[in-house]
């Protein structure tokens, strides 16, 4: 058991440009060195991604280890879980972060399979705490129900790997005086590696509108819109409050929000500085998405809602009356405040 | 000709239940009893996609699951929907398992039952949702394997070329056969059964195996298998003020939108 | 005894279910407010294999019987019951036809009605009366190898949407049923009824002027159309009528429970009030016993008694479920309060709806005249 290894961030790059979701683990990395004693480093995939890998330094990885090949520009299935699992193979470090996008999803459980290690999805915070007497590396991951969390430990097998969604840890602090070392270290790229799968094209579609990752204020719509029949309120309160409109997965059934605007385990982490929940219920597979939430308002008719043990202020009210004396409410002093 | 598919399948509790769900305080596990239970549902997109690869390309469709004895309904409801035959992996040994444990013992199943063209699975499940046995279980099979698929075309019948999710867009990704797919909800729309394949599901094979059945090895399934294990369920230290409002729904709204102010959020 | 269903009919229930919740539910109030029938459901019912249940499957059904037809109009009315009531009144003529038709007539209407491409109607029902069968005015005269017909129906359930309709007329001192297709000279649909309730279902008149049917278009021997009306109406008519009564019944148990729990006044739910508990209570007690009623008389059709040897059951269950509906959607119109008026939350719809089954496939007291004049015999 190796328990003196480095922390490694796995960057994830995209056209040349870092995830937020890296630079969100290197602070939760530096954390953790920090406390540890250990090097903080960072891997990164890709083909003339030298820019990245100095943003990585810049962001609090010590270390950079930069695999560059032309035939990694994009993301490619068996060649990135090949190549990493690798290279953690030969430097072993004992804890690996990485970013749970579309491609983290994917390419973090194959790496863990390759190692016969242990992953943990969906992780909200990491810290170092006692089990039975023994530190142990704590995986904290929303549980079911109201306010309960579960504690994963990965207590043998190293490394171990834990995945997080972007949006839930806060962003390192970008200082370009940072010195790190960028170590280029030769992929032994194969033939082989495309013969099986290969990445043919990546068409990126620009997001319309305000992202909901880093709105200020999210008004959230859940199952208790039915009663209001149509999603339009939502939206009003949202461009009120200068924030962008959300929804849950019932939502999302009744084709009030689509994929982009969906909030929940499934859907987007979001830690805005208000969030609104207009008839979401408070059931767990959803308020993992925003209990980062500065400030949380729950409007809900069923007064037994999960959800106003997780709000800070509660309305028990039938939407149809509260949604429009809200609004009224807050059109008479329209001022916009940043948070 | 013919094709060998399999799809696998989770049962897990209905997603309007999941407020009655509670954890068990020492494992961190789910109590599943008196939840109703349905097949994820993302598995039946999956289970719907083999459907229609057999309907055009002939071939069988066996249905797999890792499970309790309840696991059974689930298997009969996709043999209802068109499957062919169901395979159910039941025994206490393979309880406690993470996903590569469970993804271990699917590998045993299938190294016992033959080799397949395809395999299917939902993205992830709506109860832990980590979208890793897909992965996992391609990578100990040795085959390629992508996840967020939403559209899958057929070139020859050994080549596919898939569109996986990206946050914003998609990828295109070529592929050999044998293949793993992940797909999301967005592949398509899955059947309803009919009278007829509910009358006919009674005919239809349902094998059921515990861990020396399939020649798993006990430390590499069910607890003893799990790289990761849960040390326990805590409360949140949310520390959120649960203020509830109090009067008329305007005295309730207009004291919570002075709260707010106050708290600095508008 | 076990009263537990078997592992198909309950997942027939399922998938009816997630039909009606999917495909029927969002739609209801619009059809019903179009008043227009609702063809693209049917299709999707037939598509299923859920038309032709009580159908053998050389002629396209499915033969899974008559508890599992109990299930699926019952899964159906308690989201739509004019569809619900089509299965009951659209399955008249095919099971007329599967017990006294030839096989002629099978091969040629079958297929398609349990496809749900085409549909039927049954007409037994005059201006003389409906309970009074005997004393029909229509009449058909041989003429060679033909019948020249001349009469009126009325108040007959979706005689505008058939491909094909059944219908009973005097032959001599007799009664002969009949099969006539839609554009056959002589066979005209007259008018459409305005109902208060099952609005896309439309209500007919029709009239025989001078229609000539072929003597292959009798369905069994001259004669025998009394005992093919009956028998059908009893086997297939009062069952389904009770089968869309208790999908009402329980539609409007559980919308106005649901409600019940959500609905707070004076600081708490309404369902905490015994007021409305005892209500609730009294269609929980009275929806049960319906529904046994039911499905043990469709359970002993299943097992091969005739309608004649079930005469009682039939017409006991027939006439409970109807009941049970009324006052159901009644209680649930009450205990909804303005809510309850509003067409929107369903609970008037279904009230309606539940008006209309008094006189389905005969009469509530016609039901008590079959059940006192057998005990009393």
């Amino acid at each position: 058991m190796n328990n003196s290894g480095e922390i490694w961030v796995i960057g994830e790059q995209r056209s040349g440009r870092l995830e937020e979701v890296s630079l969100e683990l290197l602070s939760k990395g530096a954390v953790l060195s920090q406390r540890m004693g250990v090097t903080l480093a960072s891997v990164l995939l890709g083909d003339e991604v030298d820019e990245a890998a100095r943003e990585l330094v810049f962001h609090g990885a010590e270390k950079v280890y930069l695999l560059e090949d032309a035939r990694l520009r994009y993301y490619q299935s068996e060649a990135y879980a090949r190549l990493l699992a690798g290279v953690i193979k030969e430097h072993e470090p004992q804890i690996v972060l990485i970013g749970a996008t579309e491609i983290g999803k994917e390419l973090a459980p194959k790496v863990a399979a390759k190692l016969r290690t242990g992953l943990t999805a969906h992780c909200i915070d990491l810290y170092v705490g006692e089990v039975d007497a023994a530190p142990q590396l704590i995986h904290v991951v929303p549980g079911w129900g109201g306010n309960l969390v579960m504690h994963i430990i990965c207590p043998q097998r190293r490394p171990q790997m834990v995945a997080v969604k972007p949006g839930v840890l806060p962003r390192a602090v970008r200082d370009k005086n940072k010195v790190g070392k960028v170590i280029k270290v030769k992929p032994d790229v194969r033939d082989e590696d495309f013969r099986r799968i290969d990445t043919v094209e990546v068409v990126e579609e620009p997001p319309q509108g305000k992202s909901l990752e880093s709105a200020d204020v999210v008004v959230c719509g859940g199952w208790g819109m039915n009663a209001m029949g149509d999603f339009s309120r939502v939206q009003e309160l949202a461009d009120i409050l200068g924030g962008v409109a959300a929804g849950t997965r019932p939502a999302m059934d009744k084709g009030w929000v689509d994929e982009a605007q969906l909030i929940g385990q499934s859907g987007k982490t979001v830690s805005p500085g208000l969030f609104i929940g207009l008839g979401v219920s408070g059931a767990m597979h959803y308020t993992a998405g925003f209990m980062g939430s500065k400030v949380v308002l729950a409007v809900d008719r069923n007064p037994q809602a999960p959800i106003f043990q997780m709000a800070d202020i509660g309305i028990v009210g039938d939407l149809r009356e509260v949604l429009p004396c809200l609004i009224e409410e807050l059109e008479k002093d329209r001022t916009p405040r940043r948070f | 000709m013919g094709l060998e598919i399999l799809v696998c399948i989770k049962q897990v509790p209905h997603p309007d239940h999941f407020s009655e769900i509670r954890l068990d305080a020492g494992s961190g596990r789910i109590i599943r009893e008196g939840i109703p239970a349905i097949i994820n549902p993302l598995d039946r997109n999956a289970l719907e996609e083999g459907l229609r690869v057999k309907e055009r390309f002939s071939g069988r469709v066996t249905v797999i699951s890792m499970g309790p004895p309840q696991a059974q309904k689930a298997l009969e409801e996709a043999l209802v929907m068109g499957g062919d035959r169901g395979v159910l992996l039941c025994d206490m040994a393979f309880g406690g398992a993470d996903t590569l444990a469970t993804a271990n013992t699917l590998f045993y199943a299938i190294r016992k039952l033959g080799k397949f063209d395809l395999i299917y699975c939902g993205n992830e499940t709506v109860d832990s949702g980590t979208a890793q046995v897909g992965p996992q279980l391609a990578e100990l099979l040795d085959i390629p394997q992508v996840s967020g698929v939403w559209e899958v075309a057929f070139g020859d019948e050994k080549t596919l070329e898939v569109k996986r999710a990206l946050e914003h867009g998609y990828m295109k990704v070529r592929l050999k056969l044998p293949a793993l797919l992940c797909v999301t909800r967005d592949i398509n729309k899955p059947r309803l059964p009919s009278v007829q394949s509910i009358m006919e599901v009674a005919q239809k094979e349902m094998i059921i195996w515990k861990a020396k059945d399939i020649g798993a090895p006990p430390e590499s399934i069910g607890l003893e298998g799990s790289p990761t294990c849960a040390a326990g369920v805590y409360e949140h230290k949310a520390g959120r003020r649960r203020e509830i409002m109090q009067g008329s729904i305007e005295e309730k709204v207009h004291r919570a939108v002075a709260r707010l102010k106050e708290l600095g959020a508008i | 005894m076990d009263f537990n269903l078997s592992r198909e009919h309950e997942m027939l229930r399922d998938m009816v279910k997630e039909f009606a919740n999917s495909e029927l539910a969002p739609r209801a109030l619009e059809l019903d407010n179009k008043g227009e029938f609702f063809w693209e459901q049917v299709k999707r019912s037939g598509q299923l294999g859920l038309i032709g249940v009580i159908n053998s499957k050389e002629y396209g059904g499915t033969a899974m019987g008559h508890l599992a037809r109990m299930i699926i109009i019952e899964e159906i009315s308690r989201v739509y019951p004019p569809m619900g009531f089509f299965h009951q009144t659209g399955n008249l003529l095919m099971y007329a036809i599967e017990t006294f038709g030839n096989d002629k007539h099978k091969k040629k209407y079958l297929p398609s009605l349990c496809k749900g491409e085409k549909v039927s109607a049954f007409a037994l029902t005059e201006a003389s009366g409906g309970s009074d069968a005997a004393s029909m005015q229509t009449e058909a005269t041989m003429n060679g190898d033909h019948y020249v017909i001349n009469g009126r129906k009325c108040w007959i359930t979706g005689v505008d949407p058939a491909d094909v309709v059944g219908f009973v007329a005097k032959t001599g001192d007799k009664f002969s049923a009949f099969i006539v297709e839609k554009g056959t000279h002589g066979f005209e649909v007259t008018r459409r009824e305005e109902t208060i309730g099952l609005r896309s279902l439309p209500v007919n008149e029709f009239a025989l002027t001078n229609c000539r049917l072929p003597k292959e278009n009798l369905i069994g021997e001259e004669g025998r159309g009394l005992v093919c009306a009956l028998t059908t109406i009893a086997t297939m008519g009062r069952t389904g009528a009770a089968g869309v009564a208790l999908g009402i019944a329980r539609g409007c148990y559980e919308i106005a429970l649901k409600f019940a729990k959500e609905r707070v006044l004076y600081g708490k739910p309404i369902a905490a009030l015994q007021a409305i508990q005892f209500m609730l209570a009294d269609m929980n007690v009275e929806i049960e016993a319906a529904k046994w009623l039911c499905y043990s008389t469709a359970w002993q059709l299943d097992q091969g008694k005739t309608s004649r040897d079930l005469a009682v059951d039939i017409a006991r269950c027939k006439l409970y479920a109807v009941d049970v509906a009324n006052r159901c959607a009644y209680k649930a119109v009450d205990i909804m309060g303005a809510y309850g008026l509003s067409p929107e939350y369903r609970v008037i719809g279904l009230l309606r709806d539940a008006l209309e089954l008094g006189v389905a496939a005969g009469s509530q007291e016609v039901m008590k005249v079959t059940i006192g004049a057998t005990i009393t015999r």
